[in-house]
């Protein structure tokens, strides 16, 4: 006598918690792309990186001062901020 | 004329009249009194009222959130002020919207946002919330205190645009925001003396500091203009130093005396040095805060003066400011001794605030004795250290009176909303950025400060390049207190719907590796206890022992 096994459930089921090594993916996703982009400064020395370098002299004479870091976190830290009254005033 | 005498004569009448006033009543017209003020709480602010929570605790809830994103507010401005101090031109990109950022101006807009928006809305939160308690009795109107919180931040966000363009389509926006202000003070002054008014046991001394903060504020205001000295340098100079040891130190005191002793869990070390606190801040002058007095001045729409006390108020005031030195010494010393031996520091999460606390008491008194020599060296027209007055002021601000105030908001948001913060971790990164960015940023900023005063003194020729790096290095550290007043609005934001719920002991904020508690069974050393994994916060339960002779179960 034989038990027969589903081979799926046929339905779409996903996780409540997030995985502590999805970070990890991310990350290196990241130093990846940062892996690639020097390469190509490496492989291809001198030539401007396509597009980036079409589009960055845009803000040429903008961001020209260190304390665009610095309030590039200040505005994220006041989106976070914006971002987690609306959140917690919504979720369930 | 003697200006600063008859002036405070004036203001310690006026307070001894408001003291009389509140203990005594109106006489026969009390009920009608109160039922009007009561009104006008209430009724007569008509559908607007309905709008907001009359749940109690909920009006001091709002105070300490708005006062919070107001510290954030204020980091940045302060922040940005600094790095424009070294480097003029790095927002220069905004010249094209018409925005002309600069150092003094961001500087005065942080120092609005930090006094009146960040500090004074967190003593407002934690006095709504501890002189009720103290009183024995339910805050008069929760409902209007609430409400008030509104027209108070909309006063804030006046004063900063006031601060970068003064006059609008021909209107000065300053004095309108501080008229707002005045409104939204009347009002939680009628709150309080109604809440007073309903004590059931004896206010003590801290509920008698929160009281004098309101009522003094309102005090110093009238005696510089029933004087006359608001036209003359000293009256201003005096104005603004009167509602900073009114409306600022004794608010902060007050709150921070009640937290220190509900958080820690001790009771208040010295009622005699709590007196001291509360009479010398109304008898003496508060050396803190700047020499320049423009503040007053934009605030009220006055004249400029310059400082030109005659010799009998540089006497009065320099000894009336020394003087100062007694509350001063009194409120930090009981605070510290209050917070002895009870682990309540930043190590143990369920005393929240403490860790701030404990800093500005001990910031205190240095930074007191530095602004009492800057302050006499302004008042006696010598001028040799007003190189470092802005620093101090901003030391006074970001490592006195930000500490408290923050600390004694962090201590009372959870009792008034009944959930704790949302991560301890988070309200300790949030703590030592903050408290380490202000203290390194102000003291190499300080440093940059003596350095510039060095060279001017030797008429150098060219400035020094280490002055211009020290004032980098400085507005660089400043940002830890960016980032912690982010860390701080995020974390109690997200406790008041996500925090341990008041009283629940089921989630120990434990760590993941510590035992939650230790059965005793018999006689152990506290090594033996430690080394299985318990810490200082891990519950120790004696097992029962019974020395009777065993006998047979009854079923």
């Amino acid at each position: 006598m034989s038990i027969e096994v589903p081979s799926s459930v046929d339905e779409f089921i996903q996780g409540e918690k997030e995985p502590a090594s999805s970070g990890v993916v991310v990350v290196l996703g990241f130093v990846s792309m940062l892996s690639f982009l020097i390469l190509y400064g490496i492989l291809f020395p001198g030539r401007d990186m396509p597009v980036i370098s079409e589009v960055l002299p845009m803000f040429e004479g903008v961001f020209d001062s260190g304390i665009w870091f610095f309030l590039l976190g200040v505005i994220f830290g006041a989106f976070s901020i914006i971002a987690t009254m609306l959140t917690e005033a919504t979720s369930e | 004329m003697d200006v600063i005498i008859s002036t405070l004569a004036t203001f310690w009448l006026l307070l001894a009249l408001f003291f009389v006033l509140i203990k005594k009543g109106l006489w026969i017209f009390n009920d009608v009194a109160k039922g009007l003020s009561m009104f006008m709480l209430e009724k007569a602010l008509g559908p607007a009222i309905d709008f907001v929570s009359g749940r109690s605790g909920s009006s001091s809830s709002t105070w300490i959130i708005h006062g919070l994103i107001w510290a954030f507010a204020a980091s940045t401005f302060t922040f940005i002020g600094l790095w424009l101090s070294h480097d003029s031109s790095a927002l220069h990109s905004f010249e094209s919207w018409g925005y002309h950022p600069d150092s003094s101006e961001l500087i005065y807009a942080g120092r609005l946002t930090a006094l009146f928006g960040a500090i004074g809305m967190l003593v407002v939160g934690a006095s709504l919330y501890s002189l009720p308690r103290l009183c024995g009795t339910h805050l008069a109107s929760e409902s209007n205190a609430t409400l008030v919180s509104l027209l108070w931040t909309l006063s804030v966000l006046l004063m900063f645009v006031g601060s970068q363009n003064a006059v609008i389509a021909g209107i000065t926006i300053l004095p309108i925001a501080n008229l707002l202000l005045t409104l939204a003070s009347t009002a939680l002054v009628i709150n309080l003396i109604l809440t007073v008014s309903e004590a059931t046991q004896e206010i003590p001394f801290p509920g008698w500091l929160i009281v004098f903060a309101f009522v003094g504020n309102i005090a110093a205001v009238l005696a510089v203009f029933i004087s006359g000295a608001f036209d003359e340098g000293v009256g201003q100079w005096l104005l603004f130093h009167l509602a900073g040891g009114t409306f600022f130190f004794c608010g902060v005191a007050g709150v921070s005396l009640y937290s220190v002793s509900v958080g820690s869990g001790n009771p208040l070390w010295s009622k005699s040095l709590v007196a001291f606190t509360l009479f010398g801040a109304v008898i003496t002058i508060n050396p803190m805060g700047s020499t320049d007095s423009s503040m007053v001045v934009d605030l009220f729409s006055l004249t400029s003066n310059e400082l030109a006390p005659s010799s009998r108020d540089v006497i009065s005031g320099s000894f009336l400011m020394a003087l100062s030195a007694i509350p001063i010494i009194a409120f930090s010393a009981n605070m510290l001794v209050t917070m002895r031996g009870s682990d309540a520091f930043v190590e143990n999460p369920d005393s929240p605030g403490i860790a701030e606390l404990n800093l500005g008491a001990w910031m205190l008194i240095p930074i007191a004795i530095g602004s009492l020599f800057v302050q006499t060296d302004a008042l006696g027209g010598v001028n040799e250290l007003n190189g470092i007055s802005q620093s101090l002021d901003l030391m006074a601000i970001w490592l006195v009176m930000m500490p408290l105030s923050v600390g004694a908001a962090l201590n009372v948001l959870p009792r008034a909303s009944g959930r704790h913060q949302l991560s301890a971790s988070r309200s300790r990164w949030a703590f030592w950025m903050m408290s380490g960015g202000a203290f390194l940023g102000l003291l190499i900023t300080l440093m940059s400060d003596f350095t510039d005063m060095a060279l001017t003194e030797s008429m150098a020729e060219q400035g020094s390049s280490i002055n211009q790096e020290l004032r980098k290095v400085g507005s660089v550290m400043f940002y830890g207190a960016v980032i912690g007043a982010i860390f701080h609005c995020t974390n109690t934001i997200s406790g008041q719907y996500r925090g341990r719920i008041m009283g629940d002991v089921s989630q120990a904020s434990l760590s993941s590796i510590a035992i939650e508690s230790y059965s005793l069974t018999g006689p152990t050393t506290i090594r033996k206890i430690l080394a299985s994994g318990a810490n200082l916060d891990t519950e120790v339960s004696p097992s029962e022992q019974s020395e009777e002779k065993g006998s047979a179960t009854e079923l």
